[in-house]
Parts: C-alpha cells; structure tokens; sequence
C-alpha cells in the first residue's frame, strides 16, 4: 500500500495542480477537503476520473465517496484492494 | 432601427411572440396539481413528494403563516439551500401575496444587514446552518422572525443575544398549521412576487423588483424555446440554486409548470457531485441546466461515463458565464447534442437570449433575443444613439420579463431602466444575423487616452501564449492616461516566465494602447462558482505600486 499512496501523492498534486504542494511531504493521513488538501467539488471529480483511469476503480457514489474519500490513506487502502488495472498499464 | 434580423434565426417550434395569461405563478403549481396529482414533484435523497403533497403542504405552511400575520405585501427573506422547504416555503408566501426575497446562502455581514433593511423583511427563513449568520447581524435589522429548518439539529447551540427572537421550527409550523385550504388570497399577475438580490460584479446588493408576470413570462418564454415534450412525469436535475433566477426559472418554475420530477441536490458538501452522478444515472432526466464549471467537469469524464449520464439529457443548458468552445465541442462529441446557452440577469426575471434549441448558434455567441424581447447595442458613452452592425456597444433589452425597477432604490433604478429598455452594463455586439456576443463588462471597460479599450481583446491574445493558463486584465487609474492596463498572468504547471517575456509578447501581437503598463504574476485568478473571473475582488486585492 505504501507504493500506491506515494504515488497517489504525486499523481493529486499533479493533476489537480496542487501549487506549493510537496507530494514528499504530505502525512498518509492528510484530509483531503478542508484542513488538509482543501480540495472543492470540481477537483473531486476530477480525483475520481484519475482513479478510474490510472487503476480502473469506480468511486462514482456518495455512499460509497462518503467512506473512502476522508483522507489519502483510505482512499489508497481502496484502490489496493479493488484496483483492476495492473501497476505496468 | 435595426428590424429584428434574429427572427429568420428562430427554430420552426418557436412563435415570434406568446400570449401571456394574466396569472400569479402559483397557479402553476395549483393547474399541475389538478392534472397530474400523482406525479412525483420532488425527489431529495430517499424522500419523495407528489403534486398533491406538495401542494398541501404548500397549503398548510400559507395557512400557518396568515394565522401569525403574514399577508399581502410582506416581504420574507429566504436564505435557503435547494431544499423541499424551498419549494414549499416559496409557493406559500406567493399564494398570501407575500413577497420572496431571495438571498444568495453565501452573504453574511454588511451584504446581509443592507439586503434585509432595504427589502424591510421582518422574516427570515433558513436552515440552521446558516442562522448564525443571521443572529450575528439581527439587532442592526427590522427582522422580528427566524423560521428554521432544522437539518443538523443546531437550533439549540446558535449563540443567540438576549432580546433575539427564538428561532421556529419549520415542520412545527407545518405541523400546527390550521388547515390545508387553499388560502385564497387576492394576488394579480401585476403583484410583486420576488426581490432578487444581486450584488451583480459591483457595488451594493440592490434588488431586483420581479413581478408574477414578469416571472411568468420568463417562464413561458424558456419553455417555448426550447419545446421539449418530455413524456409524462420526466425529471430535471435541481443543482442550479432557486435563489438565482437562472435555478428559479429552469429548474423549479418549469418543472411545476410542465409536472416534471425536481430532482433536487442542494450542493451542501463536496460529496454533492457524486450524487449528482448517482442521480442522473438512477432516474435518467430529461433537463438538465448547469454552469461552465459544472459540465465542464463531466464532459471530463471518462468517455463511457461521461456517455451514459449524458444519454437520458434531452435540454442540457447552460448559464452564468460563458461556456467554453472546447466543453460544447466535447458535449457534442459524447452526445450528438449541444449544449443550449441562455443568457440572462436577475433584472430579466432569468433569460433574455438563448442559442437556438436544438440546432445551436455561431461559436461564441450568446444566442438570438427570445419572442417578444427586443435587443439593441447602443453607444457607450451616452446610451442614445443605436450602434450598426458589429459595432461594440452596450446591450440594452426589453421585454414583459424585465423588472420594475431597483426595490427602494429610485437612483440606481433611473440608471438602468431608460424609457422602457434595460441598460444591462454588458458591452456587446449583434451580428448581420441578429446573434449578439458579448465582449465585457461595461465596468471592465478601459479608457486610456481616449482608446476604448476591451479586456477580453487583450485576456484573448494572452491566453494563446504556450505558458499562461488564465489572466485577468483590469484599469489601474494613470495620471496622464486616465487609465491604463494592468495583465494579471497565472501561468501553467511547471511553467516558469518573467514579465519582460510577456511584455515582448504584447508588444509583438497588439497595438501599442493596449499592451499592459503593469504585468503581475500570479498563482491563480479568483473566480465565482460559475467561474467568472472576479475582477471586483482583483480590483480591491490588488494596489500597484
């Protein structure tokens, strides 16, 4: 899980173009809206394209995004154990 | 004048003028519910609520309010999220002859305290949440009531000063309320209905004075442009707020108008969006009206997604800034369809233009003047004189959707509303076709020299240079020139410049009175939820030395 989280820091702060973000520096337990990423609605779709793209996981409902989207931590804990695509794709 | 040029542009479905029943808004809801009692009206996450529900509880809340006071003519303030309480609170102050002063959830402080004093509300209704916005401020206002929809359960931990009233609850009300009759008030087509707000991109809030038939009008006239049929009980997403008039009209009027399911998302979180995919996924609507920001974020969907939330959408439209070419050319690829454009204000109830429907118009273009609106471009510096064809201007309009004035605001009314027209303060220009573009803001417009000069000409040329992401180009007061330019840049990711590379590139691509005087460089260009560029914020952020 840590190779996934590492990546997944560097993969946010690029595509949502994190200005002044160290993807180095994040903790695994940084949140991602208020207090920690600050992340606003848009940037969460488009967080949820990412993830469908880069490792074939589907998070398109509230219920769901509810439990996994709290901070980059659960949200890589997600992905490990459903991801579809291999780490090569 | 110039003869009305954009009626050979209008879609076989749409008559050149409408006949206008001389109704207060509500009879929408009382008409749909006589026909369609069964329908759903709304559907809010697992509640769901038919015509004739609603509109007993419309009944019952009207009643509720009468017994404790309220009646023709009172204003009552609402600061209300998309919400069932909206809707029913909304059609119950109507059918008393009461009046809706619809406020943006988003204002608090000197906004507040002025909106409230000006509209004279002694009532204010809002969710929770949002009360301690209105106690922070309650002693500098006329406001005697709080009426709370308790959705957190927070009504007991508002800090609230002696002397305050206490907050009511909402479904108390509804609850206690004597009857669920009709309230059969005296309320003509010609009563004030609502006082929209808007703070527009400067200055104070003022209120727009709407009346039922001009909302009414507004209604019809979206309706009838775009003539969908939808097949019985079809559902539109409810995402667009009712406190702007672009969600009052599109989605909450028109659905009660045509008995269509209000599928109603109230964006109170971030998680909003994805009900919003769930939402259109699981009852496929019919309508769907968004802003740029928001179907610019699902056309980016991955393709098979983005496809199958869009397939059910039959009047995808869009409103509250202009929607970039490259989201219409991506909805059009996923969908075959376009994206329908309206252009409006609160001072025009909702729209005065839309792009043809389905057929669309020229790139850039806000669209053709809807039936019975009448458009012009009129010189900028004194507003008399009709400009020709292609020439920039100010837009002004007139129609039975423009307001009666600025409420308790006799100057500023004056200002905009000159022997019948609507001075909108948006520069434009009209083609040989009738389609209007819109170039600025009046406001935004830079006099230097004695040059008119436009933002959007210089934001245009620096938006193609390979490095620059957005910029924002605002007046700076000049002691020789009256004004100059100033070139806010916010550049890409992991792109690095200095001004004199971008000064090189102005002077390289433009005449010489336009190239900025001062150029600054910045992480990012504050924007409004709709995504318009916030220039009053840049304005006031921003002191050149």
């Amino acid at each position: 899980m840590k190779k996934i989280l590492q990546e997944l820091k560097k993969k946010i702060v690029e595509e949502l173009q994190l200005e002044e973000v160290n993807p180095d520096e994040l903790a695994d337990d940084t949140s991602l809206f208020d207090g920690g990423l600050g992340l606003v609605s848009v940037d969460l779709l488009a967080l949820v394209v990412l993830i469908d793209r880069d490792y074939g996981v589907e998070i398109f409902s509230r219920e769901l995004g509810e439990k996994v989207f709290i901070n980059l931590s659960t949200l890589a804990e997600y992905i490990e154990k459903n991801r579809k695509k291999d780490e090569d794709q | 004048m110039i003869e009305r040029p954009w009626f050979k542009h209008y879609e076989k479905q749409v008559p050149h003028s409408l006949t206008y029943p001389e109704i207060p808004i509500y009879q929408f809801l009382i008409d749909t519910t006589a026909k369609h009692p069964d329908y759903t009206a709304i559907t809010f996450n697992a509640l769901h609520m038919t015509y004739k529900e609603l509109n007993e509880r419309v009944n019952r809340f009207a009643q509720a309010l009468r017994k404790s006071g309220v009646g023709p003519g009172d204003r009552i303030a609402f600061l209300l999220v998309n919400s069932p309480t909206y809707v029913i609170a909304f059609f119950a102050v109507l059918k008393l002859g009461s009046i809706v002063v619809n406020l943006s959830v988003g204002i608090q402080g000197e906004e507040l305290i002025h909106s409230l004093n000006n509209s004279g509300a002694e009532i204010v209704i809002t969710l929770d949440l949002f009360a301690q916005n209105i106690y922070q401020v309650i002693k500098k206002t006329g406001v005697k009531r709080i009426i709370l929809h308790s959705v957190f359960g927070l009504e007991k931990q508002i800090p609230r000063d002696e002397g305050t009233p206490q907050p009511q609850l909402f479904l108390d009300l509804l609850a206690s309320s004597p009857s669920s009759e009709e309230p059969l008030a005296r309320v003509s087509s010609g009563d004030v209905a609502v006082l929209q707000y808007t703070s527009g991109t400067t200055g104070t809030p003022k209120a727009a004075t709407l009346t039922h038939a001009n909302i009414g009008a507004s209604v019809l006239q979206s309706e009838r442009w775009v003539g969908i049929e939808g097949e019985g009980n079809a559902s539109v997403i409810c995402i667009i707020p009712f406190f702007h008039v672009f969600g009052m009209s599109a989605c909450l009027l028109i659905s009660v108008l045509k008995g269509y399911r209000m599928l109603i998302l109230p964006r109170m979180d971030l998680m909003d969006i994805l009900s919003l995919l769930e939402t259109i996924g699981t009852y496929r609507p019919l309508s769907f009206p968004a802003v740029p920001t928001l179907w610019a974020a699902i056309v980016s969907l991955p393709p098979e997604v983005a496809r199958s939330r869009l397939e059910s959408i039959q009047v995808a439209t869009s409103g509250g800034a202009p929607l970039p070419g490259w989201v219409q050319e991506r909805f059009e690829e996923l969908t075959g369809r376009k994206i329908a454009e309206a252009y409006g204000l609160s001072e025009a109830s909702s729209a005065t233009h839309f792009t043809p429907f389905p057929h669309g118009g020229p790139s850039g273009s806000i669209g053709l003047p809807l039936p019975d609106t009448d458009a012009r471009i009129m010189d900028i510096e004194t507003g008399l004189k009709e400009c020709g064809i292609g020439e920039i201007g100010e837009l002004v309009v007139k129609g039975p959707q423009i307001m009666q004035g600025y409420w308790n605001n006799e100057a500023m009314t004056a200002a905009a509303l000159r022997n019948g027209w609507l001075y909108t303060r948006d520069l434009a220009r009209m083609d040989q076709d009738g389609f209007f573009y819109l170039v600025d803001r009046k406001d935004d417009l830079i006099i230097s020299s004695g040059f008119n000069i436009y933002p959007s000409q210089i934001e245009a040329i620096l938006e193609r240079h390979p490095k620059i992401k957005e910029v924002a180009v605002i007046a700076i007061p000049d002691r020789l020139k009256g004004q100059a330019v100033m070139a806010v840049i916010a550049l890409k990711e992991g792109q690095a410049g200095d001004k004199e590379e971008f000064f090189r590139y102005c002077q390289e691509n433009m005449p010489d009175y336009r190239v900025p005087k001062i150029i600054l460089l910045r992480q990012e260009i504050p924007r409004d939820p709709a995504g318009k560029i916030l220039k009053k914020v840049l304005r006031e952020t921003i002191k050149p030395v």
